[in-house]
């Protein structure tokens, strides 16, 4: 079946299209839930209220641009929901917890570590910075339309940015010098 | 110029960051559990069930119907009850009632439900409620309480009832003046709850204590948007503010119990610098700091070498040279407090790795690699300059991705030849890992260009 069929099967709740749906996009946009969750019941729920969103607002898809990038807005936008729901079990950040900077330039190596790696990083980031920092980098939204979205100041956004960026990078560094100086061939 | 350097090196990171990520995450997949699609369909069916449509008319929606209709008449039904309460509270209302009680009433615990039948024998309609009791029979004798709650079928409105431990006494349904007397609480407008603070630095933790003796829903609202269900939540305030909590309790009258507080979030300061090294980072100069804080009033500055200072943009000469950590804490008028450390704020100055991105071999026949500062000024090696090296590999390798050339030994470079043969002129990669001698790793990669000696 090609995409527009289940598209429109989906449209009439036709659940043998649904499910096709699922079994065709379910792995990417856990992927996409996975990068916006603490963990991965969490992003399982996620992706249930995704799955849930797409087929009761199939019909907004317009047909024009990529069906992919549809899925992904809709889950992106799921994951926000959810954040703004569970904003009381925001990460404590502590406010001794200071922002280092060190002052090596980061180099790495394009493939010394793997999709898991990064993921896992994500899911111990501070919630607010995991939104901002996937909004921004990954996503490729602008400060601006974050700000937005999250409802928070464009400032803010910037300097979580910057800040989950400095524990992105010792998460990097610290997981480089983990899988050691001399692993790969 | 050190300000730019640094600039462009923070820009240049953070791309490679995002690059990383972008580059391994934006169309990664992972397989989720069977269990998710499960409850995906079951959940999508149910909301579909709620999405009325006619096209998928059946069997359930009849039923969904049927069962309305039937809840529509028993709360009409359950209606004169209510108002005939209201004016007498303190004899049963119109109609008589036989309670059939299952189980002692007298000889057991407070706090048990017990299933209680009702008739009304006015209308042959029986309901059946359960009785809670409360206190301790034995202590208040006669005067003992108890909290009748019916469930009547759709109906799901809870009512509370006062009664003696005399059967005959028991009210059905309760109006709002025994809910007050009984509760005891916030008639006067009193609170209802305590929070365990009404001001702080965000995050700001507040604990809230529900005083209320009624049994719920509550209804929290945060005044920032959040909300919460919970008896005696817990809530964090992220942003600065002055936020009007709320305690919404309906009581059994369909009034509410509803009190407030504000809680005051002081908003915490940033605190943000860099420092500007001095020129050619010759040691003893003076280290300037810039100082990019917001929403702070005063400032300390710890050097890492026992001096402090309060100036807003200290300069400072350190006597020794070392690896400082160089601490900021500022302080907003509220007392809030932000910090930032740069640690090791001058181990960049000390190791270094780098290598040149061309060299020129010999053609007079392999020369070995081996190479000091002063025999290669022809720039016939490829080799790093270096500082503070401990461990070091490496590789280079053809366009083709061929491993050309290896070397453990910092000493030696790469003669441009393979095998004995001159290697053809072109872009060759090189990639370097390695440790620097306080520990820290690097790994860096590049290219190279092996041009031909005219």
């Amino acid at each position: 079946m090609k995409d527009h069929q289940i598209i429109e099967g989906c449209a009439r709740h036709n659940r043998k299209a649904q499910q096709l749906l699922y079994d065709r996009y379910s792995r990417f946009l856990l992927g996409v839930c996975t990068r916006y969750a603490s963990n991965r019941a969490e992003a399982e729920d996620i992706l249930q209220e995704s799955f849930l969103k797409i087929f009761f607002s199939i019909g907004d898809f317009s047909g024009k641009g990529s069906f992919k990038g549809w899925l992904r807005k809709v889950a992106v936008n799921t994951a926000i929901t959810h954040y703004h729901k569970n904003l009381r079990y925001r990460y404590y950040v502590d406010i001794e917890e200071y922002v280092s900077t060190e002052t090596g330039i980061a180099d790495f190596e394009e493939d010394f570590c793997t999709a898991d790696e990064l993921f896992g990083i994500l899911n111990e980031l501070p919630a607010g910075y995991r939104m901002v920092f996937n909004l921004y980098a990954v996503e490729g939204y602008r400060h601006k339309e974050i700000a937005k979205m999250l409802k928070i100041d464009t400032n803010t956004s910037k300097s979580q940015y910057s800040r989950a960026r400095a524990l992105i990078r010792q998460k990097l560094e610290s997981l480089r010098k983990l899988k050691g100086r001399y692993s790969g061939a | 110029m050190e300000l730019n350097r640094e600039t462009v090196k923070a820009k240049n990171e953070e791309r490679i960051i995002r690059e990383l990520f972008r580059q391994k995450l934006e169309h990664a997949e992972l397989v989720p559990d069977p269990s998710v699609r499960e409850g995906l369909m079951k959940r999508l069916a149910f909301k579909e069930f709620l999405h009325f449509n006619p096209a998928r008319f059946n069997i359930w929606y009849l039923g969904a119907g049927a069962a309305a209709v039937l809840a529509v008449v028993l709360l009409l039904s359950g209606g004169p009850d209510r108002s005939d309460n209201e004016k007498n509270n303190t004899a049963p209302p119109a109609g008589n009632y036989d309670m059939d009680v299952t189980g002692g009433l007298m000889n057991d615990q407070a706090g048990d439900l017990y299933p209680v039948k009702l008739k009304e024998a006015g209308k042959e309609m029986t309901e059946t409620c359960d009785i809670m009791l409360q206190g301790s029979p034995d202590s208040v004798g006669g005067a003992e309480r108890s909290r009748v709650r019916t469930d009547q079928g759709e109906d799901d409105i809870f009512r509370t009832a006062v009664a003696k431990s005399i059967p005959e006494n028991i009210l059905l349904p309760a109006a709002g003046r025994t809910g007050k007397s009984l509760q005891g609480t916030t008639a006067s407008g009193g609170l209802s709850f305590t929070p365990s603070v009404t001001e702080g630095c965000i995050p700001l933790r507040v604990n809230f204590r529900n005083n209320s003796t009624l049994s719920g829903p509550f209804h929290w609202s945060f005044g920032d948007g959040g909300y919460s269900h919970e008896r005696d939540p817990e809530w964090i305030f992220d942003n600065g503010g002055d936020y009007k909590v709320t305690l919404t309790t309906p009581r059994p009258d369909g009034s509410s119990e509803v009190s407030s507080v504000t809680i005051s979030a002081w908003p915490v300061p940033s605190a943000h610098f860099e420092i500007i090294r001095p020129d050619n980072n010759r040691p003893g100069g003076e280290i300037r700091f810039v100082n990019y804080s917001s929403g702070a009033v005063s400032y300390k500055w710890d050097f890492g070498d026992g001096n402090t200072s309060d100036f807003f943009e200290p300069r400072h000469t350190y006597e020794k040279q070392g690896n400082y950590n160089i601490t900021l804490t500022i302080y907003s008028e509220n007392g809030c407090r932000a910090s930032q450390v740069i640690v090791n704020a001058f181990s960049g100055s000390g190791y270094f790795i780098q290598f040149p991105n061309a060299f020129i071999p010999n053609t007079g026949g392999p020369a070995g690699g081996y190479y000091s500062y002063t025999s290669d000024e022809s720039a016939a090696i490829f080799h790093p300059v270096f500082s503070g090296i401990d461990e070091y590999q490496l590789r280079i390798f053809s366009r083709m991705g061929l491993l050309i050339f290896e070397s453990n030994d910092i000493n030696i470079g790469w003669d441009g030849y393979l095998n004995g043969q001159l290697c053809e002129p072109g872009v060759y990669i090189w990639k370097v890992r390695g440790s620097y001698r306080n520990g820290e790793t690097f790994t860096k990669m590049g290219d190279l260009t092996l041009l031909k000696r005219e």
